[in-house]
This record gives C-alpha cells, sequence and structure tokens, in this order.
C-alpha cells in the first residue's frame, strides 16, 4: 500500500489534451520499482486496445467491459456501413462517428478518459488508480502522436512508393 | 541530290512516276496521322491533368484529418499494398498501348481492435493510388505515341524532303536527256540523209 501512495504521489497529474508528462517507458520502469512483482504483472496486463481474460476485481472488470463495448461498437459501425444502414452503438455516440476520423478517434478517446475517471473516483492509492493511470498515459500519448505534417508523410509513404524508396 | 545516280531510261522514268505517284499519295495519310496522333497525346495529357486535380482534390479533403494517419498505435503500410495493376491492350491511333482497367490491391482485414480510421484510410489510400496507376499508364501511352510520332514526322520528311523532290528531278532529267536523245538522233539521221542526198546528185 505505502509503495502505492509513494508511486502514485511521485507521478505527474494527468489531463485530457495534454502533452504527456512522462513517456509509458518511464512509467512502466517507476512502477516496476514500486510495485510488488503480482500488482506489476497485473498492470502489464493492462493495455487500452486489448484486455483480455477472466477477472473477479471488479474495477478491472469494469475497464475491460468498457473496452470491450467500444470495440462492440466499432464492429457495429463496420457491420452498419457494409450494410448501408445506421449502427445500433451501446456506448459511442452517433454524434461523434459523424465527425472526420480524426475528430472522431479523439472524441472516442475522451469517452473512454472521462469512462476511466469514474471508474477510478474513489479508489485512491488503489492499483485501480495505477491501471487507470497507465491506460490514461496511453490515451495522452495516442493524442499526441497526432501530427498532421507526419500524417502527411505516411499517406504519401503508401500512395506514392517512390517517396519511400528515397527515404 | 548530288549523289542521285539516274539510269536514263524509259524504264527508269515510269518507275520514277510510280515512286511520285505513290509518295504523293501516301504524304497525306502520313499528315493526317501525325494530326491524328498529336491530337491523342493532347487528350491524354488533359487526362492525366485531370486525374492529378482529382487527386489533389482527394488530398485536401483529407487534409483536415490527415494528422490522425501518424497514429502511433497503426501501422498503416501493413494495412494496404498493390497486388497488381490490371491493364487490358487496345490500339490508340493505330497504336498498340495498355489501357488501365483497375488495382488489385492487398488489403488486410481489420478486426475489432482496429481503429476507425483506418478503414478510411484505405479507402483514400486505394482511391489515390488507383489515379496515380492510371497516371502511370497514360504516361506509358503517351510515351508509345510519342515514338510513334517521330517516325511519322521522319517518314513526313523523307516523302517532303527527299522522294518527292528526288523522284521529280528524275523524271525532270530523264525526260531532258530523253529528248536530247531524241534530237541527236533525228539531226544524225537528217544529216546522213543529206549527205546520201549529195552522193546521188554527184
Amino acid at each position: 500500500m505505502s509503495s502505492m501512495v509513494y508511486l502514485m504521489c511521485s507521478l505527474p497529474s494527468l489531463t485530457y489534451g495534454q502533452v504527456p508528462p512522462i513517456s509509458l517507458d518511464e512509467f512502466n520502469a517507476d512502477a516496476q520499482k514500486q510495485l510488488s512483482k503480482k500488482h506489476f504483472k497485473a498492470l502489464e496486463a493492462v493495455d487500452i486496445r486489448q484486455m483480455d481474460g477472466q477477472t473477479k476485481d471488479l474495477s478491472k472488470k469494469s475497464i475491460r467491459d468498457m473496452l470491450s463495448e467500444v470495440q462492440e461498437d466499432l464492429l457495429e459501425i463496420r457491420k452498419a456501413r457494409s450494410e448501408n444502414r445506421q449502427p445500433k452503438l451501446e456506448r459511442l455516440s452517433n454524434v461523434a462517428i459523424a465527425a472526420n476520423p480524426l475528430e472522431r478517434e479523439k472524441q472516442i478517446m475522451q469517452s473512454q478518459w472521462e469512462e476511466l475517471s469514474s471508474i477510478e473516483a474513489g479508489k485512491t492509492f488503489t492499483l485501480t488508480e495505477v491501471m487507470v493511470y497507465k491506460l490514461k498515459l496511453q490515451i495522452l500519448s495516442r493524442v499526441h502522436s497526432f501530427n498532421a505534417e507526419q500524417g502527411a508523410q505516411v499517406l504519401a509513404s503508401v500512395v506514392d512508393p517512390s517517396i519511400k524508396d528515397e527515404d | 541530290m548530288a549523289n542521285l545516280k539516274i539510269r536514263y531510261t524509259k524504264t527508269e522514268r515510269a518507275r520514277q512516276k510510280k515512286i511520285l505517284k505513290v509518295s504523293e499519295r501516301m504524304l497525306p495519310l502520313f499528315e493526317a496521322m501525325e494530326k491524328s496522333l498529336m491530337a491523342t497525346i493532347n487528350s491524354i495529357a488533359e487526362r492525366i491533368e485531370e486525374i492529378r486535380e482529382e487527386i489533389e482534390k482527394n488530398s485536401k479533403a483529407a487534409e483536415p484529418w490527415i494528422a490522425v494517419m501518424s497514429d502511433s498505435w497503426v501501422n498503416i503500410d501493413q494495412f494496404i499494398s498493390v497486388n497488381e495493376i490490371i491493364t487490358k491492350p487496345i490500339d490508340v491511333a493505330g497504336v498498340r498501348v495498355q489501357q488501365f482497367e483497375k488495382v488489385d490491391f492487398n488489403v488486410m482485414p481489420v478486426d475489432g481492435a482496429t481503429p476507425l480510421w483506418v478503414d478510411d484510410a484505405i479507402e483514400l489510400m486505394q482511391e489515390q493510388l488507383q489515379l496515380r496507376a492510371e497516371i502511370k499508364c497514360l504516361e506509358e501511352q503517351i510515351e508509345l505515341l510519342e515514338e510513334e510520332l517521330l517516325d511519322v514526322r521522319a517518314r513526313i520528311k523523307l516523302f517532303e524532303n527527299r522522294r518527292i523532290p528526288n523522284a521529280k528531278i528524275a523524271i525532270r532529267k530523264i525526260g531532258q536527256k530523253l529528248q536530247d536523245d531524241e534530237r541527236l538522233t533525228i539531226a544524225t539521221a537528217k544529216v546522213v540523209k543529206t549527205s546520201r542526198q549529195k552522193e546521188e546528185s554527184v
């Protein structure tokens, strides 16, 4: 418990949209130093992109359910597109889906951020708070990776392979 | 022209007349072919310009969301690649060229964990790759047509500057020579006749 307190107190606070104050590698290194092996292993299994496996921990279950519901919504959106109909969504809003691809990703991540905030409410200095911190840091890192200039380079390297060859 | 060797015979004159006739008949055909090739090349160049504008329009439309393509979670070039550009042979202005049909893509299936923007990016990339492949085909068509145009222009020059003038000169020279020979024959005959008459009167 004390190591959890020490870890959480040493980490900078996170706000949606900000530049990540620490990198994921730095966070993992700190967490490995401060947490027990069991807790660190549990933390390693947490990933915003995919969370599998059964759990009795309610908070972990909430996180897993939230992520799987978002994925189900994405599958439903894809299915609806192929069938040319309106998607029936559980978690995501139709307004968010109507936005351009960049805004849509940002809105999906913001809704995940808000959900994570409600999951960690009242769980100060617990493993849930550390897990949520990691997930939020992943979200920030991802949002920060969106860059128009680099995005244009990625597009150009695919549609014009000669650019890639020059590099 | 200086090296032009002429055989001063009626047969050669007939042959040169035939060459002139054929050349004068072929020249307008080659000129028409030149015009047709130039018009085709111009229309292909216009089409290339239209496609370039379309590519630019697509890029502009994607500008507001292009940043998402640098997503640290996704390596988009793993999702799409060109398998084959499918073309079919056609004749354009008498030249066999390859016409663009479609691009066969290798598209990796997306799963639930794949961000939604990947679908939009694949769609955009397919569109841009198709358009670029069409430009490539059209540029190759222009290359072949330009080669043919050079060939046709060389033929026109050959007819205009060598074959037709040479045949005309040959016909004129042979005509003059044959006329001179005829006059000489007549004159000789007259001289012979006069000398015979003189001999008889003596």
